[in-house]
């Protein structure tokens, strides 16, 4: 398709979306944030119930941008609305991915440099740098599992069961790291080593996501209308 | 709806609303302001014309027929229906001619105590 | 003159309902109503020609572009509204406006505080407080206020309360003044039809079973009062699309009305006692029924 992007119309439509959802987004950086101050105490109770706050934080928001976004528009017609508007399928794909890459984007980012800022000044080890990441990276590439599935079917239960499961493998991706020793005992050291599963884990979780996502645009971008 | 805009036009040329030789709404415009499909309007342009009501211009739009006795014959065929309409009613009740006669003397005594709202006199 | 649009040999499939060989032109400045019972594919054509759905088969043009190819294009210049629409319930008309404004440099700003006046409608109130009726005049606000050239509405007055309905119908009139604009609208009102529409398309079961201006369809059919007994073939007559009989009073409903038809109706030996013409609800009623062509 030789077509031209409607690029100031899908500008409109990213802005509409995050206009539609910012309140609940700050919501949640700032529930974040109390998480954050938890783990900086630097007490083992503290740091237990600041990490399970974080990663619920985490995953609730990233749910919260694919169902407001996604299904809660389809849920409520308000897509047929959009689809109305001068925009062709890949026009509106582009605008989906980018406007929930914005809702999930933002507070995910501020999330992630709260935590290295807080485990770089406090007296959490230094190691934990690596490890965090790693457990970013897995809501990063759930994330983006879901966001495909949420864009492709349609069937709410199939949607539901996405978004749990992938962001549940968390916990096993928690006692995976632990079994590794070269990412487990550095964790535990004042410096940062990035051992190569370290960097194998990461950069296969950041590859998928971004696959995740491009097939998604692919795949919306080549029809030639919306139903 | 046909009807209406034929019963419109003709009350208000009848009442002097509207005079001989001056322009009629466009048929969009009468189309819009009375919530009436284009097509029924043209149609009902088109009949009043052949009934010598209006006249149209080319390109000018229609006015008001300058000489209304052609128009007569539009409520001669009105008044024509009606009165068949009536007699199939008698005949149905069973009334004779001078019965239905009698009818037509009461609703004639009725209709001129009870001044109505008359259309204005045709020429 | 380019038609508004133009569709032919269309036909679009669904698990359980197909679109079949629909040929459909509206010229530029008309009023085309939609007409059939739910499920007959009125839903399925709107879709059709605002893009979002494509063709099995068939060609689409409207206004000047094909679709679903030139979307985009088409889309400028099409308003679009669907009983299956719906606005944005936390945010406000204004906000809506805001946005829809930006998409359109046509948006005439003063056409709609005009019509926010005439529709009593509230810019500041999250529509989710709106009612059924506010909710689907906001809609057709943001559809009218840019003036588009064609204006594709599915069923716009359905679920309204009478006054919502009479203020829907006045502002969709004012359309007809400018002669370049044209509309589609679908209803299974036929009243609203047969009151706006220079051309009616009468759909059923996935068929366009007719598409005729609206007079000399309304003309075609005929309800003939006749006393007598009845001729055992007359239902079968082609022109014939209903016969009822109670005791010596016969009803017939012609669908293909001719002067001759009384005449011939005596010849059976029945008298005829009135004829009239029909209103669109009963041709509607009458027609579904028959089940033939209209």
């Amino acid at each position: 398709m030789n077509q031209v992007l409607n690029l100031p119309l899908i500008r409109l439509l990213v802005i509409k979306d995050w206009q539609l959802f910012q309140k609940q987004l700050a919501a949640y950086v700032l529930a974040g944030i109390v998480a954050l101050a938890l783990l900086g105490l630097a007490r083992p109770w503290a740091f237990y119930l600041g990490s399970l706050l974080l990663i619920i934080v985490l995953v609730a928001g990233s749910c919260f941008s694919i169902s407001n976004s996604l299904l809660v528009e389809r849920k409520e017609q308000t897509l047929a609305f959009v689809m109305s508007l001068p925009l062709s399928p890949l026009d509106f794909t582009l605008a989906k991915l980018a406007g929930n890459l914005l809702t999930f984007g933002v507070p995910f980012g501020l999330l992630l440099l709260g935590t290295l800022v807080v485990v770089l000044t406090t007296p959490l080890p230094d190691g934990l740098v690596v490890y965090s990441l790693l457990i970013y990276g897995h809501i990063l590439l759930a994330y983006s599992v879901s966001l495909m599935v949420a864009m492709q079917v349609e069937s709410e239960g199939w949607n539901t069961f996405a978004m749990i499961a992938s962001n549940l493998l968390v916990n096993p991706l928690i006692m995976l790291l632990g079994q590794i020793d070269a990412i487990s005992i550095p964790a535990r050291a004042d410096a940062i080593v990035w051992s190569l599963p370290a960097v194998l884990i990461l950069s296969a979780q950041v590859l998928l996501s971004l696959a995740a996502l491009g097939f998604t645009a692919w795949w919306h971008g080549r029809k030639p209308a919306f139903y | 709806m046909y009807q209406q805009i034929i019963d419109q036009i003709t009350t208000r040329v009848m009442a002097g609303d509207w005079l001989p030789g001056q322009a009629l709404p466009s048929i969009r415009e009468l189309a819009a302001s009375s919530g009436v499909s284009v097509i029924t309007v043209k149609r009902a342009y088109e009949d009043l014309e052949r009934a010598g009501l209006i006249a149209t211009r080319h390109g000018k739009g229609s006015v008001v027929a300058e000489r209304l006795d052609q128009a007569r014959g539009l409520f001669e065929d009105a008044l024509t229906r009606s009165l068949v309409d009536a007699i199939a009613h008698a005949t149905r009740l069973g009334l004779d001619r001078g019965q239905l006669h009698q009818r037509l003397d009461v609703e004639l005594d009725a209709a001129e105590s009870t001044p109505t709202p008359t259309q204005g006199n045709l020429p | 003159m380019t038609a508004a649009f133009a569709v032919s040999g269309l036909c679009k499939r669904y698990p359980h309902f197909a679109l079949q060989d629909v040929s459909l032109t509206l010229a530029e400045g008309e009023v085309m109503g939609l007409v059939g019972v739910n499920g007959a594919g009125k839903t399925t054509l709107l879709r059709l020609l605002t893009g979002l759905a494509a063709p099995d088969a068939g060609s689409i043009d409207v206004l000047g572009h094909r679709l679903p190819q030139a979307q985009v294009a088409a889309k400028r210049g099409i308003g679009f509204a669907s009983e299956d629409m719906r606005l944005y319930r936390s945010q406000s008309l204004d906000w809506h406006i805001a946005l829809v404004r930006q998409i359109y440099p046509e948006w005439d700003d003063n056409y709609a505080a005009s019509l926010m006046r005439r529709f009593d409608l509230r810019a500041q109130q999250p529509i989710g407080g709106y009612s059924h009726g506010q909710r689907v005049k906001a809609l057709l606000l943001l559809c009218l206020a840019r003036r588009p050239r064609l204006l594709l509405l599915d069923e716009p007055t359905t679920g309204l309360d009478p006054v919502a309905r009479a203020e829907v119908l006045e502002a969709l009139a004012d359309v007809l003044r400018d002669e370049r604009r044209s509309v589609l609208f679908s209803s299974h009102n036929t009243h609203d039809v047969e009151q706006l529409a220079d051309h009616i398309a009468f759909l059923h079961g996935g068929r366009l079973l007719a598409h005729r201006d609206k007079e000399s369809f309304l003309d075609d059919w005929r309800r003939v009062l006749c006393l007598g007994s009845l001729p055992p073939t007359l239902a079968n007559w082609p022109e014939v699309a209903q016969v009822r009989s109670a005791g010596s009073q016969i009803e017939v409903k012609l669908r293909a009305w001719r002067d001759d038809l009384p005449e011939r109706l005596a010849a059976q030996g029945l008298t005829v006692q009135r004829v009239d013409p029909m209103a669109l609800e009963d041709i509607f009623v009458t027609a579904v029924r028959a089940g033939g062509a209209a």
